[in-house]
This record gives structure tokens, sequence and C-alpha cells, in this order.
């Protein structure tokens, strides 16, 4: 049973309109399912602009954390400053007149930074293109490639036809939907740092906006090094004149609290908070989004997510293969910059905020920021690194970490770590929340599992033996890969004994609803067009996270703490599980089930 | 892996009973020495086991109570030889099935002997019997009960030696019910079989409730075990209502103690029913989530898709809130609802359901609704109605449909509708435990489920039959770009968990009548509080001669039970 029968996913807005006057909510509403939906943005700025005070309530508490304190004086100031704040702060005006406009005026012209490059190719195009087949794309959209490389709009064309694929489920119309697409595909080459390139773009996508209100999104699919040499020109240069203007930046956020800082500083030199979306494709996968819905639209699960009834929390990602020959950008990072400080991190927040005052996207991410300022630093003896090394198995082998051609022979760079982190308030004092991410181990897969106490005075102990504790109920949350949800009870054998197993109450996803699950991208693209920064990285957000990490991440390379090696393909180092035991907790994947 | 599930943990839970039941005796014998010691005079505790034997009376109902103390003890005293006896070479057990031409032994009884048979379940020595007035040779019972053997689907090997070898145990004795002449030859029928080993005897009526007292007469003079112990399973009815239950009971024991009497609900022996306390007790999720603050309603439900079909005498004169109600359903809620026992063992079991039902308001007319079936022509087959059939009178006004809103009026469940449903020539069959939560307090996607909250709340459901089931309804997100909700399930399939066949309720309950296992047995004092809730509205149901609403055969039962339940803001769960 579904509680919204509409069909476009955009409908995601279809929510009957609320009649609360100048509420956040109404940001929310959307038309009815007989009219086309038209982008939720509109219907927030109209509100705002309505009630300035919100939108200023907005812009105070994101700085309540940040560094550089804006006022909307200040905000003004900007205009002043540069052409490109001026842009934003008429943001108001603009979106009556885009109202007032009817959506067919309006246009977005999503610009790909680094075209040419791998995640442009894997991620973005295909879901760009799974966008537009699904309808969910405005009506008017034109996506610009940019990249140093020399290349047609044919060329371009040809290498993105290439990764473009079809949901499994409606292959119909492929070829026909993608050469509509690929029309609308254009290559503009142009060095990182040259305002003139991007007045060239700029040019260029006047050309295909043909009058209409122009929205333009920057994807920054580039190295972090040249962020702030792009969105420089990008802003000067390519902004667009009465629309609004957004950059979507990808990970790394810098290295530690200092670079991330500079980084956010110099961003915001050309751009204001609203217009930065920091992505964590973490953040778009389908049970990461399901996280909150479990918890606030079911009675049963919140009443027991609490230190009252939760006795550990594990957040647990694996792959099972190794940098491959490209780790010049992994050894200058390592596992815990690039996964646990942002993916698990959030993911931790997500699930142990507290309730927000709405599914807004401020509420939430006040909501996470609390959780992340709520938390203890992590210390030095919290944490295990390790290094993956070669290892021999039926004839294969399988080369270490630093066989890597890419990577210094000397590195110390950890390829795995494990860490025990607490969040120091009153619903989680005392729960130990482990992370465990690694290259190069025996599985892949991202999960959630959180283990519960074992029942006071059990009926039941003789039937489990001495050890309670590996009786206790556990809801396992699966991300990755074979997406599902399930809580392990106790529960009879069947027949005339009287003996106990472990079964699951089981939500399989691939069982249960059998369309294809969409990609992160795609639902973090469709966010950002539509303005929806729920599952977007807010600055303080960021700085709280870092705050977290940085001193253990100096430490460890003061101190050049060699990490403890696994082998490839292994369970990782023994240290996880010497970490976990000193917090009373046995990981939860490697039980005898797996 | 051993076959025999019981035989591992058994053993552990037996023993800590058996000294549960020890301790418990001995405190009660204590007890009744210290406030009457006079009574001791006359008796030797110790030493006889059956009533007759220390005085060739039966005993009036005053001294009851003595003679159950006495009776504990002396079962103590025989549980323990008889533990030290089976060491050796000898115990035995024998089982009488008193009217073994009938219907249920044939269908139930006979098979769950020989599937416990089959799983090495029975002690080593056992004899069955059959006992009934039709004159059979013991060729002629095996012929007739071999028809319904049946082998567990997963392991037919050795069926057809298995079967021999049962078969060969199998006897059969023809008797009056009332003549104590032939359970004596019944008695050294039995005594032959069991050669001199220490005999128990269980005795299963499978009779019509009319002679049950007779039979326990005849059977606790001359057919009881003279050293082991005598028990006797009794199958519904137990009365029409509280005063005919309560006579029963008084006529039972002046042949039998508390102890030797098995009143078998052979629901609380099915699977799911069975399994509830373990997923209450033994999973910390479910616990703090089991009160008014977390339930809004809990719905038992239970229905069948045929009628009486030509068998209708005996329902006729009890109904459907007799025939189910009053025992099944409100056992499987005396079970959901109880506090947390001090233990497994079954008197703690037994006194938290009894404290459960004591807790209930009596039922009033008001929240009950009676329905009856009425011929039904669909597809061009025309179903019967209930009194279409030729064993019902035509002016019958008996409810073969009814529902109810009971409510136990504790700190735990107060104001929480406990609403039952059960009746025949409905459109589906199913026995089922629906657990309705309440809404999410503040719900933060309440736009996503429009006006109605109460339509997406969770639902636990654990279906007893058919297709054992448990899940666990929960709100979702559909997965794709839009952020819409659907109710998922968390789902416990036993068919695809636990592919063995699961074993049937009359198996379970007979090996436990055999262990001395009287947890899902039902006490005197439990009847009778189960008796008090519905025998006011019995008899106003009678003598107001309140018609029953007509409903067409296969359907989904008379409307008014939705009237009902949304007196109380509840909606019966989907399907039913």
């Amino acid at each position: 049973m579904a509680f919204s029968s509409l069909k476009c996913p955009s409908s995601r807005f279809a929510f009957p309109p609320s009649p609360g006057p100048g509420s956040r909510r109404v940001a929310a509403a959307s038309p009815s399912p007989s009219r086309p939906p038209l982008p939720r943005r509109f219907f927030s700025k109209r509100i705002s602009s309505r009630s300035p005070r919100n939108r200023h309530w907005s812009v105070v508490s994101m700085h309540e954390a940040a560094t550089v304190p804006l006022s909307p004086e200040k905000e003004i100031d900007l205009k002043v400053e540069n052409g490109v704040a001026s842009a934003i702060s008429a943001e108001d005006n603009r979106d009556l007149a885009a109202l007032s406009t009817s959506k067919k005026d309006s246009t977005v012209s999503i610009t790909v930074v680094g075209a040419s490059g791998d995640l442009a190719k894997k991620k973005i195009f295909p879901a760009l293109f799974a966008l537009y087949y699904e309808d969910c794309l405005p009506e008017h959209f034109t996506i610009f490639g940019y990249a140093r490389s020399k290349m047609t709009d044919a060329e371009l064309r040809n290498t993105v036809s290439r990764t473009l694929t079809c949901r499994i489920d409606k292959r119909e119309n492929c070829s026909e939907k993608m050469d509509q697409f690929l029309r609308r595909c254009f290559y503009h080459s142009g060095q990182y740092d040259s305002e003139e390139n991007f007045a060239e773009l700029d040019k260029k996508l006047k050309e295909h906006e043909a009058g209409r209100l122009s929205n333009r999104l920057f994807y920054l699919s580039i190295p972090p090094n040249i962020f702030i040499d792009v969105v420089k020109c990008a802003s000067k240069s390519a902004s667009s004149a009465n629309g609004w203007t957004r950059v979507i930046v990808e990970k790394p956020f810098g290295r530690d609290s200092e670079s991330s800082a500079a980084l956010t500083r110099g961003l915001k030199e050309y751009l204001v908070e609203d217009q930065i979306f920091r992505i964590d494709h973490y953040l778009g996968k389908e049970l990461v989004e399901n996280l909150s819905v479990l918890r606030f639209s079911n009675l049963v699960f919140e009443p027991l997510w609490s230190r009252q009834y939760i006795r550990n929390v594990q957040l647990i990602f694996s792959e099972d293969f190794g940098t491959e020959g490209r780790g010049g950008y992994f050894d200058n990072y390592g596992i815990i910059r690039d996964i646990m400080q942002n993916h698990l991190l959030q993911i931790l927040a997500l699930f142990a905020m507290e309730t927000p005052v709405s599914l807004d996207a401020e509420d939430i991410r006040n909501e996470k920021v609390k959780v992340l300022r709520s938390m203890r630093p992590l210390q030095l003896e919290n944490v295990v690194i390790g290094q993956y090394k070669s290892h021999t198995k039926g004839g294969t082998i399988y080369p270490a970490y630093l066989d890597d051609k890419t990577v210094p022979k000397d590195s110390l760079t950890p390829t795995f770590a494990a860490a025990a982190l607490f969040i120091d308030n009153a619903r989680w004092d005392g729960v130990p929340f482990l992370m465990k991410a690694g290259k190069a181990l025996h599985t892949r897969r991202a999960e959630i599992r959180v283990q519960f106490r074992h029942v006071p005075g059990n009926l039941y102990k003789r039937s489990f033996g001495t050890d309670l504790d590996r009786a206790t109920n556990e809801l396992v949350i699966r991300v990755q890969p074979d997406e599902a949800i399930y809580l392990k009870i106790n529960n009879k054998i069947p027949g005339l004994g009287m003996r106990l197993d472990r079964s699951n109450l089981n939500l399989h996803y691939a069982a249960r609803y059998s369309k294809e699950i969409p990609d992160a991208y795609e639902r973090l693209l469709l966010d950002a067009i539509e303005g929806e920064r729920r599952l977007f990285i807010r600055s303080d957000e960021l700085d709280a996270a870092w705050a977290l990490f940085t001193p253990l991440l100096k430490e460890l390379e003061e101190k050049k703490i060699a990490p403890e090696l696994y082998p490839y393909g292994s369970r990782g180092p023994v240290g996880a599980h010497y970490l976990a035991s000193k917090y009373g907790v046995r990981w939860g994947d490697l039980s005898s089930e797996h | 892996m051993v076959i025999c599930f019981r035989s591992s943990d058994s053993v552990a839970f037996s023993t800590s009973s058996l000294q549960h039941e020890r301790s418990f005796s001995r405190r009660r014998w204590r007890r009744w020495l210290t406030s009457a010691p006079h009574l001791l005079s006359g008796r030797q505790p110790s030493k006889g086991f059956q009533i007759k034997n220390s005085n060739g009376y039966p005993l009036n109902a005053a001294s009851l109570q003595d003679g159950l103390a006495e009776n504990l003890s002396a079962e103590e005293s025989v549980e323990k030889r008889s533990k030290d006896g089976s060491k050796q070479n000898g115990s035995t057990v024998s089982i009488t099935i008193v009217g073994a031409s009938g219907d249920l032994a044939k269908k139930k009884i006979f098979p769950a002997l020989f599937a416990l048979f089959y799983e090495d379940c029975l002690p080593k020595h056992f004899t069955v019997f059959g006992y009934a007035r039709s004159k059979l040779t013991d060729e002629e019972l095996r012929n007739m009960i071999s028809k319904t053997l049946t082998c567990r689907i997963d392991k037919r090997e050795n069926c057809n030696d298995k079967m021999e070898q049962f078969l060969q145990r199998c006897f059969y004795q023809s008797g009056q019910y009332d003549s104590e002449e032939n359970f004596v030859e019944l008695d050294q029928k039995l005594r032959e079989k069991e050669a001199g080993k220490l005999p128990n005897r269980l005795f299963y009526l499978s009779i019509p409730p009319n002679i049950f007292v007779d039979v326990v007469r005849c059977a606790s003079h001359h057919a009881s075990s003279p050293t082991g112990w005598t028990r006797v399973i009794v199958e519904k009815p137990f009365g029409r209502d509280s005063e005919s239950s309560a006579e029963l009971t008084r006529s039972l024991k002046q042949y039998l103690t508390e102890d030797q009497i098995f009143r078998i609900d052979h629901y609380l022996g099915k699977e799911l029913v069975e399994n509830l306390s373990v997923l209450r007790f033994s999973n910390l999720v479910f616990e703090p989530l089991w009160s008014r603050k977390y339930i809004r309603n809990v719905q038992l439900i239970f229905s069948e898709n045929f009628g009486t079909e030509g068998r209708g005498g005996y329902f006729d004169s009890y109904g459907i809130i007799r025939d189910i109600m009053q025992n099944h359903l409100l056992q499987i809620l005396a079970l959901f609802a109880m506090e947390t026992p001090v233990s497994l063992d079954a008197e703690d079991i037994r006194n938290e359901k009894v404290k459960v039902l004591r807790s209930m308001r009596t039922l009033k007319l008001d929240d009950v609704v009676v329905g009856q079936y009425k011929g039904h022509t669909k597809g061009g087959k025309s179903y019967p109605g209930y009194t279409d059939d030729p064993t019902v009178p035509k002016c019958s006004l008996t409810p073969t449909f009814a529902a109810a809103a009971l409510f136990i009026d504790n700190a735990r469940w107060d104001d929480v509708p406990f609403l039952m449903k059960a009746g025949k020539a409905l459109h589906t069959r199913r026995a089922e435990i629906r657990v309705q939560f309440r809404h999410v307090p503040g719900n933060l996607y309440k736009r996503n489920f429009g006006t109605d909250l109460d339509k997406a709340t969770n639902e636990l459901v654990i279906r007893v039959q058919p297709d054992e089931a448990i899940y666990l309804k929960i709100n979702n997100k559909i997965p794709g770009l839009s952020m819409r909700l659907d109710r998922s399930n968390l789902n416990l399939l036993y068919a695809a968990r636990y592919p063995r066949e699961i074993a049937d309720a009359y198996e379970r309950l007979l090996l436990d009548a055999i262990e001395g296992e009287r947890r899902l047995f039902i006490r005197s004092d439990e009847l009778d509080a189960a008796w008090a809730l519905f025998t006011p509205v019995l008899k106003e149901l009678e003598y107001k001669k309140i018609a029953p609403e007509l409903y067409p055969y296969g359907s989904r039962g008379p409307v008014g039970s939705h009237y009902l339940a949304a007196k109380y803001n509840v909606r019966w769960g989907e399907n039913s």
C-alpha cells in the first residue's frame, strides 16, 4: 500500500499543501497531482521572501558554529564586492519572478567541470541520463562538459554514450531517449583557472538558454586543489544573471580542520552557504535515506533508540579490492579521511540525532551538528589502523598496498581503520559507536548494526547457555549490496522441544521492491537542481566532523604509527577485535552467520 | 543431531520443574501440617497414591484439599521412584484412548502417538490401548488406525517398518463406558503388557462430556496404576457455563486430584502460540512495547471457511462462543497479556494467566455481536445455511459467528481493547493474533500519510495457521527518488526459515502429558475464571433469545462486528 499514488518520482513533493501560513513546512508542498510538479524551491523561496526572518534565521543558525559570522549586512557587502553574491541575495526577487514567469520560461544548465574524468563518465552523466529518462529533469535543460582536453560535442557524446545505461526494468525507448539526451549535451574546452574560458562558456550557455530564466549548476568533478580557481572563474564569469547558481563539490573537503576551514573560506569568497552543495554520496543511498523514515515513522523503533536498550552501534564499510594501481590520491588521504570522517560519520549523525523539528534541510542538519558537537574527539587508543599486504590464494597473487606503483614504498597510510566513538549526550552516554572501514577485505559491504542489550531477567536463559550477549536482538540495515533491513529475534525452533534460535524478521528489498533502486548520484543531483539541501553537508557540520578526527589524524602522522598488516582478502587486522572487546563488543559482521 | 528435539534441554527443564514441584508440594505439605494436623492421623501420606487406596471411598469436596496435598506428596515419591526405576529396567507407559473408534482418535490421537514414536519421543516401553464399545479385535483396530497414520513429509524412510513396530504395540479392549467390570478387564490386560515394570497410565478421554465422569470413576477405581502415576486427558467442552463446569470439575475431583487432570486446549499446543512467550520474554525489543503505552488494540481472530456440514448436532448446543472464544482465544489472550512469570514452570505460568483472567471485565452484551451463516449461491454453487444442516433445529439461534470486545483492568492494559472474532463458514480459514500499535506521536512524516494516521501504524501479526508466520508491518520509504512511504513487512515465514514440518499440537500435548509437563493444560481455577467472564453474557443471549445477525456462507461475517470494532476505534486487520 502506498500512501501516495503519484507516479513521477518528483512527486516526492506532492504532499497536500499545508495551510499553515509562512510555515517552513510549506516548502515541502507542491501542486496537486493533476498539475505538473513545480520545483519545490519556488514555493520555498516564495514563502521565505514573504517572511524574511525565516531566511535570516537559517543564515544565522548556519553561522553559529562557523568561523566567519555573516550578518545580513555582510551578505549585502558581499554582493557589492563581487558580482556573484548579488545574484544570490537577489534570489528572493528572482524567485518571485520565477513564479510569475511560467515554468516553461526557465531552464537549467548543468556544467560538469572535469567532464573527461572518471567520476563524470561513470556516475554523473549516467545519473543525469537516468533522471532524464525518468522525466525528473526540468523541461528545458542543457548539459555542458568542461575540461582541458580538446573535444567536439560529438566526441563528448560519443564518450558519454558508452556509459549511459537504462534502468533494468524499462528498456523501452532507451536508445531514443538516449539520442534525445545526447543532443542536449555539449562540450566546452578550457583551462580551470581561466576567466576568459569561463566567459566563453557563459556565452555558450546563454545561447542555449535562449533568453529563458537561467539557473546554473556546476558540478566540480576535479581535484580539490583547483576547486577555488574554478569557483572563482565560474562565479565571476559564468554565474547566472537572473536565476540561481549552485556548485556541487565532492570530497575531499580538506585533510584536516585547518585545510577544510581554508577551503570553506575560499569558497565563501565567491559563494554563499546556500550555493555550496557538498556531496556525500552515502547520504544519497536508499537505506541511509530510509534510516530517518524507519526511526520517525514507526512507533516500534523510537522507544528502543537509546542507551537504555542499545548496547552498541556498528558502522561497517568494506571493499573487497585494493587501490589497484590508482593509489595516488588515496595515499595522500587514507581510509579515515576517505570513508570514516565523512560517510560513516554522516550515517552515525543521522542515526543518533534527536528528532528534528521538521524534515526541512536546516532542521535536520541542525540536529546532525548537535550530535557531532556532543561527540568526544577521537583518542589514539580508540583507533586501530591497518594496511593490506600481499596474499597468495589458489595460485592467484593479490598485491600489497605498497606494491601499487602509485604508492610510496614506505607509505604508512592506513587502508583499514577501526574506531570507537562516543556521544556524550543524555541519549547515548556510554554507548560505543564502532566504525570499521577497510579496503582489500574478504567482502564488499556497507551496513549499520544495532546490537541491543540482553533481556533483563531472561526466563529462557538456560536455553542460551552462559553467554547472554550472544542472544541479544540485533537490527541490521544493509546499505549495500543487496539492500535489506532485518531484525534478529530469538525464536523457538518449531518442534517438540524448547530450543531457541535466532531468526530474522526480514525485509529484503529485492524481494519486496521490484524496481531498481536509483543510484545515489541521481538523488543528489535532483536535490541540487531542486534546491533540497537535506542531503548535503553544511559548513558547520563539516567543521564539527573535522574537529573530531583532526587531533587523531595529526597524532597518527606525527608519531608515524605503523599500521597493522593484514593479508589481502582477509577479515582485517586482529587489532579491531581487541578494540571492540575493550568495550565489550563483538563485531556483528564476523559472527558465524556469514 | 538428536532426533527428538526434547532430549537435550528438556532434561534441564524437566528436572528443574520436578524440583520445583517437590518444593512446592513440600511447602504445601508443611503448611497443611501446621494448619490441620488432625487430618494426618487417619492416613499415611506416603502410602497410597490413589485416594481409594487410602479409604476406599471417594473423598468429598471438603477434604479435597487434604487429598490434594497427600497426592502431591505421593506423586513426588512416585516420580522419584519412576525416575530411579526407569534408570534400570523399569517403567512403562500405557496410553488408553477411551473412545478409540471416534473421529478425533483416528484423525489426531493415534497419528500423534505414531509421530511421537517415529521421532523416538515416547518412552522405550509403552503400550497403546484403544477402548470403546464396539467389538473389535486388536487386528481390526490396527487396520483402522493404520489408514490415518502418516509419516512426516521430510522423512519417509523406514516409515513402514516404524509403522509396523508401532502397530504391534497397539491393542484393543471393548467395553462399556460405565462398566467397572470392563475396566477391571482392561486393568488385567494392561498389567499383562506392563509385565512387572513400574506402570504409568495415561487415559485420553475422547468421548462426549456426559460420560466423562463415568469413565473417570471406572478408570480410577479399577484401572489406575497401583505404583506409578495415572493421568487423565480431557478435551473440551468443560461444561457450558460456570455452574456446569464447576460441577464437572467437582465430579472429576471425586476421583482425581488436580494434578491428574490434564485439560487439553489444543490451541495452546500450536507452534506459534508456544512461541508467543518466547517472543515476548527472550527478546529485548518487544517487551518495552508490550503495554497500553504503545499498543492500541489486540485482535484475536479465528475463522473457518466451512460450516457444520451435517455435523452440527454437538455444535448447536454450544455455539461459537463456547466452542472457540471462551477457551482457545481466551487462552491465547491470557498468554499474550500476562505479566512475566517467575519462571517457565507450569504453576508459575498458570498463576499469571489466572491473574489476567481475573483482572478482566466480565463481558457485557453490548460488547458482543453474534451471527449465523445463511445459505449463499456463488458461481452456480449453493452453500447451505446453518439451519439447513439436518442435525440442527430449524429455529436454532446458536451463533456460528461472534465478535467481542474485552478489557483487562490492570495497570498494563487498562483501556486497551482486546477484540476477538471467531466464525464458521467465512471467506477464509485462519487463526492469528494482531497487535496494532499506536500512532507515532508528532509524526514527522504525517503529510505522507494523509489525514488518517491510524492507517499507518505498526502492526505485529502472529499467524498461527495456516502458513505460520510472524511479521511486523513497518512504514518504509519506497525506493526511488521520491519520498513516498508504504507499509512493508519485517517477515519471518516459517515455511522458508524452518523447512521441517511443524509438529501437530496433539503431539506436543500428548508428550507433555506423558512427561507431566502441565504448562499447556488448563488448571481448574483458570477454567473457573474463564467461565466467569463469559457465563453472564451467554445466559443473557439465551434468556433474551437474541437473534444472530445472518451472514452469507463464505462472506466476511456480519457487519455488526465492524460497528463493534468502530465503537472502540478499532479497524479489524486486513483480510479479516
